[in-house]
């Protein structure tokens, strides 16, 4: 079986500090993968190498038959890799409508760009998109408006909007109330199968609610990889997670 | 704010965007209608040229979020263009048909410069008027979007280059003209009309260029490019995430905007019948960013109201006695007193005021005839 992504012996340093330390991981296409750890695993830093934003110092990201540690991030996402950011990242003096055509990146040249779309034929989709995340209300407000769980909100269905077959979230419910972290529960749970997902959380509750294999990191290495249970069994995963009340608790 | 109406909503709101440019270009050309005075009619002209050149900076600094402390150095490199097809056109007159321009003779210079010969097409020089500052513009933007240099270092950058160029045209006397500039220029005449400094035709030549600047950067701004460039200005990084390469995006509006100050530039020379290393100074460029900062740098028009505006009232004030020697602290208090009070100028203040009127509209309305009447609220 070949991997859809697969990072093979990846490592980087910053100023000689080793973030990430020799980390192999292997997802299947479709695949919902959560990646926890304890604070400094790892696991940002290993999502900013699979989307180009910080360049691995040795090892090889091959994502369907690419290799991407040589590319431009723009390169990378247009390659099919999406991004949501920890701190959420939108475009906040546009309105949520333009953040989410900014988004739908069908066209990326610029000679490609310089058309009016009088009729609004992404107008229909840019609605659809703002039901799903619920920000209907708000479609012609500006981003700066939006409440933080809504930025949130807004941010998901940019990638939902940008339709990119493997997309990374960085702890997508951070400032989440409980019930909006279930309806972005089910929001995964639609689509996974349709793309491979990558989700950093710390949250144990929504990543057993979501995923299938919890990978665990710990020092820039992977530690452990099996379901919710064997992970939590995983005397190796006890160890790391030690004095901060075992996983559920992290 | 229906759900479907998207079309007729998306319709409406470039309808409503469109008329206060609308407007403004109406007013524009029936001025000479009410001001019977050449005179006065070359200096709103004058104005109106540097409101261009105001208008091409909002497009890559309000739009784009490049600072560009340079962008006189477009406008001056299109004068100039003007400026040699012009004094090429003397030669004849003055000097017989092989002859130089005056200041090369006083050079002793021998032959004409290699790069004046394709200026005696004037055709060539209002092409390379905009061509010229879009291609320097472009390899500028080449080098710092590449190199993912942001914010200030731009400004520092656009602003050393500009100083450079200055320089280097005040040095080379002999096939600049130098200090003085380039002087004692032909008239413009295209299509058998000629273009009198204080002529209306010049004027209408002004308003026109003026008018398709403005719709020019306005289509651009409501393209997806725009959008996109407005993305980069909020959110450089986050915009490759999506797969944009955001340096071809930043060299293209900078670029842009250099073409529309180089045909300001070319416009100006035809106003003031010279070109001069001033018009490439630091304190026209600054001043630029003043203008521009004035009358709302997100919104063209209000870049174009600003320039006209503060720029006419610096000549009134510097003409009048009282202000003889402060107007400049004048200008300065009013710069401080906008960017304190007014971020996004006076446009911003517009649409404040406006959006005022129609709340109370309609909450008036609302009493009277009900609900039913927020459709086109917003």
């Amino acid at each position: 079986m070949t991997a859809h992504l697969d990072l093979n012996d990846v490592s980087v340093s910053f100023n000689g500090f080793k973030a990430i330390n020799g980390l192999n991981m292997r997802v299947r296409k479709g695949e919902l993968r959560c990646l926890i750890g304890p604070n400094g695993a790892g696991k940002t830093t290993a999502l900013d190498i699979i989307c180009g934003k910080v360049k691995p110092s040795g090892g090889t990201v091959t994502f369907a038959g690419t290799a991407l540690q040589d590319l431009e991030e723009y390169e990378i996402a247009r390659a099919g890799v999406g991004r949501k950011f920890q701190v959420p990242s939108v475009f906040r003096e546009l309105t949520v409508g333009e953040n989410l055509e900014v988004a739908r990146a069908r066209r990326t040249s610029v000679v490609g760009n310089l058309r009016w779309d009088v009729r609004n034929a992404g107008g229909a989709h840019v609605e659809r998109l703002a039901e799903l995340v619920g920000l209907t209300e708000q479609l012609d407000r500006p981003a700066a408006y939006l409440s933080h769980g809504q930025t949130q909100w807004l941010e998901i269905g940019m990638l939902v909007a940008q339709d990119a077959e493997l997309i990374l979230m960085d702890e997508p419910t951070a400032g989440m109330t409980a019930q909006e972290t279930r309806k972005t529960a089910e929001l995964f749970a639609r689509l996974k199968g349709r793309h491979t997902l990558i989700v950093v959380e710390h949250d144990m509750g929504f990543v057993k609610a979501i995923g299938d294999v919890i990978s665990v990191m710990h020092m820039g290495q992977m530690l452990a990889e099996g379901t919710a249970a064997e992970v939590e069994a995983h005397p190796e995963v006890r160890r790391a997670y030690l004095g901060s009340g075992g996983i559920s608790h992290a | 704010m229906s759900l479907n109406g998207s079309t007729s909503n998306g319709l409406q709101r470039l309808t409503a965007q469109l008329a206060p440019l609308l407007i403004v270009c109406a007013l524009v050309f029936a001025l000479p209608v009410l001001l019977n005075n050449d005179f006065l009619l070359n200096k709103v002209a004058r104005y109106l040229v540097l409101g261009i050149l105001t208008i091409s900076l909002g497009l890559s600094w309000g739009f784009g979020g490049i600072l560009n402390l340079g962008q006189a150095m477009s406008f001056g490199l299109g004068s100039y263009a003007m400026a040699m097809a012009l004094k090429l056109k003397t030669i004849p007159v003055h000097t017989g048909a092989s002859g130089l321009p005056d200041f090369m003779v006083w050079n002793n210079v021998q032959a004409l410069p290699w790069f004046w010969v394709p200026f005696r097409s004037l055709p060539f020089a209002i092409a390379a008027g905009m061509i010229v500052p879009a291609l320097v513009a472009a390899a500028l933007g080449w080098f710092m979007f590449r190199g993912r240099v942001t914010g200030v270092y731009v400004s520092i950058i656009t602003l050393a280059t500009m100083v450079v160029i200055n320089l280097v045209i005040i040095d080379q006397q002999s096939y600049t003209g130098g200090f003085n500039g380039i002087t004692d220029l032909a008239q413009l005449e295209i299509f058998g009309v000629a273009f009198d400094a204080y002529g209306r035709a010049t004027y209408y030549l002004v308003a026109g260029c003026m008018m398709l600047s403005l719709l020019v950067a306005f289509a651009f701004t409501k393209s997806r490019a725009g959008l996109i460039v407005q993305a980069i200005r909020d959110h450089e990084s986050r915009v490759r995430y999506f797969g944009y390469d955001v340096a071809l995006y930043q060299i293209f509006v900078f670029a842009l905007s250099a073409a529309i100050a180089g045909l300001a530039g070319m416009l100006y020379t035809v106003v003031m019948e010279f070109a001069s290393p001033t018009f490439l100074g630091v304190q026209l460029s600054l001043s630029v960013v003043v203008w521009c900062a004035v009358g709302g740098r997100q919104s063209l028009v209000g870049s174009f109201l600003g320039a006209v505006l503060v720029a006419g009232m610096q000549g009134a004030l510097s003409e009048s006695a009282a202000f003889l020697e402060t107007w400049t602290l004048v200008m300065g208090a009013l710069f401080v007193l906008v960017v304190l009070f007014l971020p996004k100028g006076l446009a911003g203040l517009a649409q404040v005021v406006w959006r005022w009127i129609v709340q109370r509209r309609q909450a008036a309305g609302g009493v009277a005839q009900g609900v039913g009447q927020t459709e086109g609220s917003t």
